[in-house]
């Protein structure tokens, strides 16, 4: 069921526009990266899991304090 | 103490040096990208209103990219913070006396306000590391662990991470996994949930050092639409068991009829609380799911970031964040990015105000303000500058603002005219310096 699932999602995914290497000028910026900022992430990360019921998302759910 | 306050000296002072030593580096034009590191440290102050809790915090980050795709990063994150956070009790209109967490002494807040515990002062020292590699041309692998430690708390894990890409590089599925164990060691032992809170020097409701194991799961992908777009999507589970009560946390014990604290007078020659709370008590099973899409898009130089996350967990907290930046570049090498925030949460399943007295204890309750109904709602702007050597240094300032909604269903008597939730506003304010040798 997952295999299927997945083959279905990469041939959804297949029809988007495909950008070749030389096309990638843009994306390869450092501004365009969805993890470009890994210390600001980290910090809000660690701020808003010590303020907040929720956290995670991005990536793990962050937390390693006993924070108040 | 002494022996902390050595270390923190020597970490401040080696995320200090790494802040500042950019200056002698050499231009990053004359090199390429590999075979050097690339360093970020940051220094940030959190600080909240009304002498709430204060923060400073230098962090460094250090990445080497060995070339192939192969990257060494590890962080090192050192953290002084004090001041005071809501106990949990609710606010009367005369004065209210509490045994400090420690159980040594006793501390006295106004009438009139929500009790905030001022005892707390810690330090913290979190240290990551990562490797990162490619396989079989289009997988790649990293592992990576993390540990922290502070006065009263020890967290240790490790994590991996699999992506694969496909469709010519412009799809990436991801699948990543970890797993923590976290200890909390109060002074004096945890206090067993629901019990009372005793007199001074009566450690009989404490017991000793508590554990909690958190497992992580996020799997994702992140996918090229064209030129200028990029979008991911995760979802994620999180599984932690053990002890998840907050030691520091209290419930005000009060009259059906008036809603106020049942108050106490401590025996003769003793000092105690002068109303009757009892700990906080949650579940040992808490089990989260979240969605989480993002999508950055270039539009003519700008790049316009906006990302969502749906989370749902068993206490039925369902909370929404919406989060959106717009990169606007200045001139050739320098750029401003407001940025907005937007938070809303539902209360736990257990929390509440106050407990009745003469009714039957619940099974779990807390009054921690985090696990009630509340928004939040972030504002800032951060400006970046990049050297002509290729460094960047940048400057961000944040206003961060929660408040708090309890229903009516959950107050009783002169609660409903009093101050029912420590509504809380924060700046943030970092600064930044990037830069590689």
């Amino acid at each position: 069921m997952r295999r299927i699932l997945t083959a279905l999602l990469l041939l959804a995914l297949a029809g988007c526009a495909q950008v070749s290497p030389w096309e990638r000028d843009i994306l390869a910026k450092r501004e365009m990266q969805l993890d470009g900022a890994p210390l600001d992430a980290a910090f809000d990360d660690h701020i808003y899991f010590s303020k907040e019921a929720s956290s995670g998302g991005r990536g793990f759910g962050g937390g390693g304090c006993g924070c108040n | 103490m002494a022996d902390n306050d050595k270390r923190l000296g020597v970490a401040l002072a080696a995320a200090t040096c790494a802040l500042l030593g950019s200056a002698k580096s050499p231009p990053a034009a004359a090199a390429d990208d590999d075979d050097r590191w690339e360093i970020e440290s940051a220094l940030l102050y959190y600080g909240e209103s009304d002498d709430r809790v204060q923060d400073a915090s230098l962090s460094v980050n250090a990445k080497r990219d060995f070339g192939d795709g192969k990257a060494l990063d590890f962080s090192i994150t050192a953290d002084t913070l004090s001041g005071a956070s809501p106990s949990g009790a609710i606010a009367l209109d005369g004065p209210q006396t509490f045994t400090s967490p420690s159980g040594d002494k006793v501390y006295t807040t106004p009438g009139g306000e929500i009790p905030l515990d001022d005892t707390f002062l810690d330090t913290r020292y979190a240290v990551t590391a990562n490797w990162t590699q490619p396989f079989a041309g289009l997988y790649t692998v990293s592992a990576g662990a993390s540990f922290s430690d502070e006065y009263d708390y020890t967290h240790a894990g490790g994590n991996v991470r699999l992506t694969r890409d496909f469709n010519h590089r412009n799809t990436t599925l991801s699948a990543a996994l970890a797993y923590s164990q976290d200890e909390s060691d109060p002074v004096g032992g945890v206090p067993v949930g629901l019990s009372r809170m005793p007199d001074v020097d009566d450690l009989s409701n404490r017991g000793g050092s508590e554990t909690k194991d958190i497992v992580d799961v996020v799997v994702g992908v992140a996918q090229v639409i064209n030129r200028t777009t990029v979008v991911r999507v995760n979802y994620s589970f999180s599984d932690s068991s053990g002890y998840l009560n907050d030691p520091y946390k209290f419930m005000s014990v009060v009259d059906p009829v008036t809603g106020d604290t049942i108050a106490r007078t401590p025996p003769p020659g003793e000092r105690g609380p002068s109303g009757i709370y009892r700990f906080d008590n949650r579940p040992d099973l808490r089990t989260k799911h979240g969605l989480y899409a993002e999508a950055r898009t270039w539009l003519g130089g700008k790049v316009l970031n906006v990302s969502y996350r749906y989370m749902t967990d068993d206490w039925e907290i369902d909370s929404h964040t919406l989060e959106a930046r717009l990169r606007w570049p200045i001139g050739g090498t320098s750029y401003i990015e407001p940025h907005l925030r937007y938070y809303t949460q539902t209360a736990a399943e257990f929390y509440r105000m106050s407990l009745v007295d003469g009714e039957p204890l619940p099974q779990y309750a807390s009054a921690d303000y985090r696990l009630a109904e509340f928004g939040g709602i972030t504002a800032g702007v951060k400006f970046g500058h990049e050297t002509a050597g290729g460094n960047e240094f940048s400057i961000r300032l944040e206003y961060y603002q929660q408040s708090g909604n309890v229903a009516d269903s959950l107050l009783i008597g002169n609660q409903f005219n009093r101050e029912t939730s420590a509504d809380l506003n924060a700046i943030i304010a970092q600064f930044s310096y990037r830069f590689r040798f």
